[in-house]
């Protein structure tokens, strides 16, 4: 035992020499003080020098939440903007959409339509409507709905109560869901595998409200399956909700509590006779304020979860009512429910943020409370080579079948030797639609994830831009920028592309600029400056290598998510059109026959769940590579 | 004066309202040895550093073999670079932990576009051999694969491949095992002796420089208080 802990504190003691000799090195360039005292005093908060520069650090934190405030409002700004230009930037025109919805007879001549211009301001140009829409903001008015002509407002409102009678059930779920996770940690003392977490906060919505909906609603009829009557109408939704929440919620908690546990301070605590259970209390209140912040993914992804949830439980609440408006072309109404779904996200992340500084108190302002490391968790790498394997093996299967051959005589037929996972509605094989969906999604996916890796690294040299650019994308779930994208561009794979496209690169790209900084930083730079190399040489030679490598690897563990992300539009009708087999079109066209033909449903279910998996496996594998990479030094 | 290979001369650093390097002024010749001891955060690697303008000094001038270096630009100074090389105190974080020692003692020739396909391998493996490294048995070798004072030795080695007059030994044994460090030091003597480098050689430990270096400069923040043997 004695043995271990000298061996221990040996390794760590060379670690800080470690640490110490590249800050030497570093030194030779790297301002000290008040140049550039973000990085330094970053740089050194972690590696535990309370001695020096404590007039630097006092102010760090001040300067970064100003930076993160501004970047936020200026995030916030864009995306208003976004929304406001919205019809201009569609640059299609609806008119003849318009006067379909609004009365099926009328001939569509050119006055009728040029009429409707004008009445919608379609001919304005696009500085004025975004100007007139901002003024009726500031007003309480949301303009007129182009659709069915009445007030926006109200049916946002409408809709914006359902909401959050909704989230308020979700949110409850969560907490279920987190304390059921998180409460063996705090009883035994000592950490869990923490897989079955990661497992819950990766089901995305749409899947598990199916599932809810096919299992309680269908088979058991526990469950109304639709519709928004009375307390019952709630469970479903909710359960589909608040469970992905609170299992990320519980992680959270779980992954951060067992370091907390082995602080000294709570060895002291026991060794004096306090109670386990203010012990355990005591470790939630250490553990917790550092990780409120994160709770504003959360509130991102219960906004995003919401539109799926209220359209398969036909919910009428804002999710359904945004999704709704972009399907049929209605920009004032989307605007409305857009605006009103990012301030909903906006709110609950502002609340986190009070309820930070209520625990924080004081220690706030010194930013000394960070969380001691979670220790890294190993996954067998056979985890997810398995998960791969499978899914590798179903699509290969697929995809030598017909996805398109109707059969009618088959129709929602049972699985056979003929179709080995039954047929769909139409009487198309289930089972090559899979194999030649995987192709689309995952194909799409690996387009997408090359591109992000591509922007990430280009613009990792522009620390700057990216830190704004990634407040947006953390603000954004991807249903919501689907919706967007879908109302410019109209629904379609392109669309649901470069949806997940733009919010997949910022993280990538944050990567990027922490790998560029740190090269920058590095010894051998200087020593190549020092040769009498050529700025071009340094880049091509040395910065471009040690950054182009890192990212693409920590892009290709992206990948399941971008994927999953790709068959949430899908599913919702912002992706992929049909017939196309995309998974979550797929999901989506089954869910007519659920209960004649549950197998042309479960199939896409349970490939987007071993897909979800191979997600969660992947980001647990790549802990260990991140740490070795962290330090030259290697073994 | 005028034999000697570096003069400083009132070198001012400063890092905003802190003045790290105040009016340093100091000479060294060809095949001389100064020490610059002191305290850490007393301005020693800040003055290294403006010695080898990989930061611009605020004021002050630097003459090397001559020429006055503080008001040339990057691109007038690039080919006057490889005469002056630094071998800095971390062996593992001054060379590029993607490449092999050959490649990084290789790196100088091709950038300085002395790169010969027939000769540069034998050139590379004498450059190896001249600090104690074989070129078969660590060539390709990457840092990590390294011991630390193997490392410190490719990295001499990598310095030598530019032909320098001047080499900044910015604490050049201080992450060494004592072990280590005697080797490296004689290596440093030997290649000293052989080439007339001159060493500006930076160090916290007074005790290591008694035997090694001509001259000791005794710094204090910022301040030089005292030059003697």
């Amino acid at each position: 035992m004695s043995g271990a802990t000298a061996e221990g504190s040996a390794r760590h003691g060379l670690r800080r020499t470690a640490a110490g000799l590249r800050r030497g090195a570093a030194d030779l360039t790297r301002t000290v003080g008040s140049v550039r005292p973000g990085t330094a005093g970053a740089d050194r908060a972690p590696r535990g020098g309370r001695g020096g520069g404590h007039g630097t650090r006092r102010w760090v934190p001040g300067g970064g939440r100003v930076a993160r405030a501004a970047g936020t409002v200026g995030a916030l700004g864009v995306v208003l903007a976004v929304v406001g230009l919205l019809p201009w930037l569609s640059g299609r025109d609806p008119a003849l959409t318009v006067l379909r919805a609004r009365s099926a007879e009328q001939e569509a001549t050119p006055e009728a339509l040029d009429a409707i211009r004008a009445d919608l301001g379609l001919d304005a140009g696009p500085v004025t409507p975004p100007v007139r829409w901002a003024a009726g903001l500031l007003r309480g008015d949301l303009g007129t709905s182009w659709v069915s002509g009445t007030d926006v407002l109200p049916s946002v409102v409408t809709g914006l109560r359902v909401s959050l009678g909704l989230m308020g059930a979700a949110l409850t779920v969560a907490l279920i869901v987190a304390v059921a996770l998180a409460a063996p940690v705090l009883v035994r003392g000592r950490g869990t595998s923490g897989a079955f977490a990661a497992m819950l906060a990766a089901v995305p919505e749409f899947l598990l409200a199916t599932v809810v909906l096919i299992v309680a609603g269908v088979w058991l009829g526990l469950l109304p399956t639709s519709g928004w009557q009375g307390p019952a109408h709630l469970v479903g939704p909710a359960v589909a909700l608040g469970v992905p929440a609170g299992g990320l919620l519980g992680r959270l908690v779980a992954d951060a509590l067992p370091a907390v546990l082995g602080e000294r301070w709570v060895e002291l605590w026991r060794g004096a006779g306090v109670s386990p259970a203010r012990v355990a209390l005591a470790a939630l209140r250490r553990a917790l304020p550092p990780l409120v912040p994160q709770f504003g993914m959360v509130a991102v992804g219960l906004t995003g979860g919401a539109v799926a949830v209220e359209t398969v439980f036909a919910v009428p609440g804002i999710g359904r009512t945004a999704l709704g408006a972009a399907t049929s072309q209605d920009l004032p109404l989307l605007q409305g429910a857009v605006l009103a779904l990012l301030a909903l996200g906006l709110a609950v992340g502002a609340l986190a943020a009070l309820v930070r500084r209520r625990l924080l108190g004081p220690a706030l302002r010194d930013a000394g409370l960070t969380l001691p490391a979670a220790p890294a968790r190993r996954v067998a790498p056979a985890v997810p080579a398995a998960l791969a394997a499978v899914l590798a093996a179903v699509i290969g299967w697929g995809l030598l079948r017909d996805p398109y051959t109707v059969d009618a005589a088959a129709r929602l037929a049972a699985p056979s030797p003929a179709h080995p996972l039954g047929a769909d509605g139409l009487g198309r094989d289930v089972l090559a639609r899979l194999g030649h969906g995987a192709a689309a999604t995952v194909g799409t996916a690996v387009a997408v994830c090359a591109l992000s890796w591509l922007v990430a690294v280009a613009l990792g040299f522009v620390p700057r831009l990216t830190s704004g650019l990634s407040d947006i994308a953390n603000a954004l779930p991807p249903v919501i920028a689907g919706i967007l994208v879908a109302a410019v561009l109209g629904p379609g794979t392109d669309g649901a592309a470069l949806a997940v496209a733009l919010i997949s690169w910022p993280p990538l790209a944050a990567h990027a600029a922490a790998l560029v900084q740190e090269v920058r930083a590095s010894g051998f730079l200087l020593a190549q400056k020092a040769i009498g190399a050529i700025p071009g040489w340094i880049l091509w030679r040395h910065v471009l290598p040690s950054v182009a490598g890192p990212v693409a690897r920590h892009a290709a563990l992206r990948l399941p998510g971008m994927a999953l992300a790709l068959a949430s539009l899908g599913f919702l009708g912002l992706g992929a059109r049909p017939p196309a087999p995309e998974w979550g079109l797929l999901l989506e066209e089954s869910r007519a026959y659920v209960e004649r033909a549950p197998w042309a449903a479960l199939a896409p279910a349970l490939a987007l769940a071993l897909l979800a998996g191979l997600a969660v496996a992947l980001s647990a594998a790549a802990r260990p590579t991140r740490t070795t990479r962290r330090s030259p030094h290697g073994g | 004066m005028s034999g000697s290979l570096l003069e400083v001369r009132d070198l001012v650093v400063r890092y905003g309202p802190v003045v790290a390097v105040d009016h340093v002024s100091f000479d060294l010749s060809a095949g001389e040895t100064l020490a610059l001891v002191g305290p850490s955060g007393c301005g020693k690697s800040s003055t290294a550093a403006a010695v080898l303008r990989l930061r611009r000094p605020d004021a002050g001038e630097v003459r090397f073999e001559g020429r006055e270096l503080t008001g040339l630009d990057e691109r007038a100074l690039r080919p006057l670079r490889p005469a002056m090389q630094p071998v800095f105190q971390d062996p593992y974080g001054s060379l590029s932990p993607r490449r092999t020692i050959r490649d990084a003692v290789a790196e100088p020739l091709r950038v300085q576009g002395r790169w010969d396909a027939a000769t540069g391998p034998a050139r590379v493996a004498e450059l190896l051999a001249l600090v104690g490294l074989d070129e078969a048995a660590h060539g390709g070798r990457r840092p990590h694969e390294l011991s630390g004072g193997q490392c410190q030795r490719a990295g001499i080695a990598r310095a030598l491949a530019c032909e320098p007059r001047l080499l900044v030994l910015d604490e050049p044994v201080s992450a060494l095992d004592p072990s280590v460090r005697a080797g490296i030091l004689n290596l440093l003597s030997d290649l000293q002796e052989r080439f007339a480098l001159g060493y500006l050689f930076i160090c916290h430990e007074p005790a290591l420089v008694r035997h090694f270096a001509d001259r000791t400069a005794e710094m204090r923040a910022g301040r030089i208080e005292r030059i003697g043997p």
